[in-house]
This record gives C-alpha cells, structure tokens and sequence, in this order.
C-alpha cells in the first residue's frame, strides 16, 4: 500500500490574485468585465504544476530534484496541506510533518521553552508528548543555557537550530524535509543528516527537497527530477541526477 | 539514541531501536477540504490543544514587557466607565433609567469590550498570521477563535471588578441574573460567527481592516451603552432591536443582573437565532475559503 499517492495533480496560480486585493481593484475588474466584455483572467495563468503522478511507498526516502521554480516545494506544501491542489487528487495515509521552513511557527516574544510547547502542537504534537521529549528537544538544540530567552534575542543559528529539534522529534508518519539541511553549522548539518538517516532506518517516510546532490544521493532511494511543473526524469538517483547535470549543462550551452 | 515512532492518533508510545518498522498507520488522511461541517468540527476538536495554546500565547504576547500586564483588563472598561460617568452622567445629565451611572455603563462597556475586541484581533488575524498559514496546515479557524477566547479571559478578569461594584452598590442581585449565562452564549456564538465571516473577508479584502476601527465605533453609538434603550422613541423600538442583535444583548445584560427582569426575550430569540445563522455561515464560507488562504494572504 503507498503512503504517498500523487494522481494528475495540477496547481495554477493567478497571477492577478497573489497577493491581496482592494475592494477598489475589484470593482474595477468587474467595471472592466462589464463593459469590455472580455475575461482578463485567463493570460495572466501560471501552472506551478501540470498534471503529475507519482506514488511513494512506505519506509521510501524520495528526493526532488530540479532549478528553481520547478515546482519541487510546490509538491511539499500540497502534501503538508498547506495549499490545495487546482485538480487532481492527493492522498497521504497517516500524518505528516513539515519541515519546509523550521521555526515558522515562532513567536519571537516567547521564550525558547514557550515555543518548543507552541510550535510541536503546531506540528500536531500533544502536549504530553512534547513535554516527554523536552529534555531530549533542548539537547539536541545546545540550548539549555538560553530556554528561557525569548527567542527575539536568539541568534539566526540557534533559531534554526530549535526548530529543526523540535522537527526532529515528532515522529510523523511521512516527513517533507525542504533545504533545512543547509543551515546551522558543519557540525550542526552532520547531526541533522545523522537524524534524518536514523528517522529513515526506522521506516519513516520521507520526502526531500534540496539542491545538494550529495546529499540527495546519499539519502534517498529514488529521485525525480522536475522542470517547469512536470516530471521530467524519476529513477535511480545517480541516473537521474546525471540527467539532471546533463539538462542543466545542455540549456547553458 | 533510540529514536522513538509515535502514531499520531494513537497515545504516544516509544519504541525500541529493534522494533522498527512504524505501525502501519490507521487512518487514511485524504486530502480534502470536505463540505461537512461535521467533519471541521471534528479536526478543530482535535487541535483544541493547539487553540489553547494559540490563545494563551495571545495573552502572553499582549501583556509581555509591558509594566502593568493584566491589569490592562480591568483598566479599560474602568477607565471608560469613569470618563463617560463625569461627562455623560454629571455634566451631560444622561438617564440611566434610575441605576448609578457607574455600574450602568460599566455593565455594558464590559460585554461591549469582548465584543470589541474580539474583532479588532480576530479580524486582522490571518493576515498577521500569515507566516504560519503559509508555512504549515492547521485548522485556519483556530486563529480568529483564539483571538476571541483571549478577549473573553479579558472580559472574565474584569467582571471581577463588576461583582465588586455590585457589592458596593448594595445592588440585590434576582434569580433574573441567571439570564446572564445564555446571554453570554448568544453573544459569544454572535461574535464567533461575525469573526469566521470577516476574518477571511480581510484575506481577500484588505479593506476591511481599514474599515473596522469606525464599524466598531459606529457600533458601539448605536448600541445602549452610553444611553438606555428606554431613550430610543418606542415606535423605532422594535427595529432598533431587531436589526442589532449587540442591542439586545447589552441591553440584556443590564436588566437580568442591575434590575432584576429578564431580557427582552422576543428579540433575545431572534439574536439567537441570528447568531446560530452567523456561526453557520461565517463557519461555512470560512472552510470555503481556507484552500485559498495560503495562496492569497
């Protein structure tokens, strides 16, 4: 049975609908509408994903390859919930954790101990079970010293760094993991790997973004490769990601 | 260390280093923002930790680093009460149909300030939030309630200074001050059911953020707070209750507890209803929008 299963699945933005709107610009719309008798909308489209399909088994560790706006963090947010699919359908069994920007859950007033409680409920963590695990979250953080600091004061390293913990600790059922490997320190990066490896050896499911090919290799047991919102290559990693260095290097020929 | 696997909708269990792998898991998560209210309810009660915790964080942000923390509760109905009594009741000679000044307006300043501050917090909510709805999926309405739970312990703090002006008055309380409590529902259903509707109005509309202090001010002119409904000539009566449910309900507020008779309950029924309708709608066209949110805010 998969865990992960991605069917025809397209997401369009509007253009002219990101962001906020004044009741002003609408009204001049619908003015527009009225009597130029013509739709605006449909130029102003952008398809972040067209039509893709995948399915990811249970225990899988897959990766996500491409530029820049291929839509790789697009497919993270649809499976966290986050955004909602323009067509097609998503199905995830059991429950899953983001780690698509750690520590945005935050509120700099509180304190390091304060946030760790908010944002592991963010998380959908009880209550019971972030206070069973604080000690193990503060220490794998390095931050004993400083929980009780509102987080305002933290450095960008230590931020990254609680929030990464706290992450690290829920113990979802699939975990969309997005560039947090880049952050913290050398030394920090190694222990977040090391997690990651041991959340994956115990059958967790995992899906991953990131530009660190090492690291994409390393981890995963099967890649996509993504260009301009469709599935361009999916496989072995070390064949995809030479198909992946072969278009890059092709389109800056 | 042994990393532990917690299946989310079982109780949290830790699990040794040889018992790999994770337990097949239980329920299948589609994804799908179904059109049963049921179904929301259902997931917002399984966050009601997450919304205590959004709301305590409210209080806490609020009152951080400023000297007199709490008391802020109290001291703004107080305070109001003490400028509207010099200007309204001793310069202005306003009626109040008989009751100390005081405690006339300040019964109604305190459920009023719920009312009003619910909306001025919950109504910009999503938008000042939007670094979280963009960034991780929890029930969206978790926001603007918690806004509303937050200014209902404001308004529980400082009904604590009305039981002691109650005492100070001499005011006998009746087994009328019972209607407090379905006074209490009504307005809260009310206020959450204008909240769910506006707060992801103001996503699509930033407008409504500009227009709400003077909606609130409005409001409060045409609700007896300053003035007793008894000012409002008899034959408009019935419209001035029956088009602003807060009418009622302030005025309500003031007959169960300060002259021991019940509300008017004709258009108490009515607001009730009105607020059933509200909450119905505001919660509906909220889950609408919600798949939008993250797209828009």
């Amino acid at each position: 049975m998969n865990t992960v299963t991605v069917d025809q699945v397209s997401k369009r933005y509007r253009l002219s609908r990101l962001g906020a709107k004044s009741l002003r610009e609408e009204f001049a719309r619908w003015g527009e509408r009225l009597f130029a008798r013509q739709d605006s909308r449909g130029k102003e489209e952008f398809y972040a994903l067209r039509e893709v399909s995948f399915e990811i088994g249970r225990g899988e560790t897959v990766g996500f390859i491409g530029p820049n706006g291929s839509g790789k963090s697009t497919i993270l947010k649809l499976l966290a919930r986050i955004i909602y699919p323009t067509r097609g359908r998503i199905t995830v069994r059991g429950s899953v954790a983001s780690l698509i920007e750690v520590g945005a859950g935050f509120h700099p007033e509180l304190t390091g101990r304060e946030n760790i409680f908010l944002y592991g409920s963010i998380m959908g963590m009880k209550q019971a079970d972030v206070r069973a695990k604080f000690d193990r979250i503060v220490e794998f953080a390095e931050l004993e010293r400083f929980i009780d600091t509102p987080v305002k004061r933290y450095s960008s390293g230590m931020y990254v760094r609680l929030g990464f913990a706290v992450a690290a600790h829920i113990n979802p059922h699939v975990l969309l993991v997005d560039e947090v490997l880049a952050v913290g320190d050398a030394a920090f990066q190694s222990k977040c790997q090391r997690r990651i490896e041991e959340l994956r050896r115990h059958g967790m499911t995992i899906v991953f973004v990131s530009h660190d090919m090492a690291a994409v290799e390393r981890l995963c047991s099967r890649v996509f490769f993504l260009s301009q919102g469709e599935i361009r290559a999916a496989g072995e990693p070390r064949a995809v990601i030479n198909e992946y260095y072969k278009t890059v290097v092709a389109e800056k020929a | 260390m042994p990393a532990s696997l917690i299946n989310k909708e079982e109780a949290p269990r830790e699990v040794e280093e040889s018992v790999a792998p994770a337990p097949e898991p239980l329920l299948e998560n589609t994804i799908e923002w179904s059109d049963s209210l049921i179904a929301h309810a259902r997931e917002l009660f399984k966050h009601r930790e997450l919304l205590w915790l959004i709301t305590q964080r409210e209080i806490k942000v609020r009152y951080k680093q400023s000297a007199l923390g709490v008391l802020w509760a109290i001291l703004q109905p107080f305070s109001l009460m003490v400028v509207f009594t010099v200007f309204f009741s001793w310069f202005a000679r306003m009626e109040s149909d008989g009751i100390p000044y005081p405690l006339f307006s300040y019964a109604a300043l305190l459920p009023w300030i719920f009312f009003s501050t619910s909306l001025s917090f919950a109504v910009p909510s999503l938008i000042v939030n939007s670094h979280i709805i963009t960034k991780i999926y929890f029930p969206r309405e978790i926001v603007p309630l918690a806004s509303v739970l937050a200014a209902f312990l404001d308004f529980v703090i400082a009904a604590l200074i009305f039981v002691g002006m109650l005492a100070f008055y001499r005011v006998a309380p009746t087994w009328n001050i019972f209607y407090v409590a379905p006074l209490i529902v009504i307005q809260s259903a009310f206020t959450v059911g204008v909240c769910l509707l506006l707060s992801a109005f103001t996503v699509l509309y930033r407008d409504v953020r500009h227009m709400l202090p003077l909606a609130i001010q409005i409001w409060m002119f045409v609700t007896p707070i300053l003035y007793p409904a008894s000012v409002v000539p008899a034959r408009w009566r019935a419209w001035y209750f029956a088009l602003n449910p807060m009418a009622v309900i302030i005025d309500g507020y003031r007959r169960a507890v300060l002259q021991g008779t019940p509300p008017e309950l004709k258009y108490l029924a009515l607001a009730a209803v009105v607020s059933c309708l509200l909450v119905w709608a505001g919660y509906k066209y909220f889950k609408h929008l919600e798949r939008e949110f993250a797209d828009i805010v």
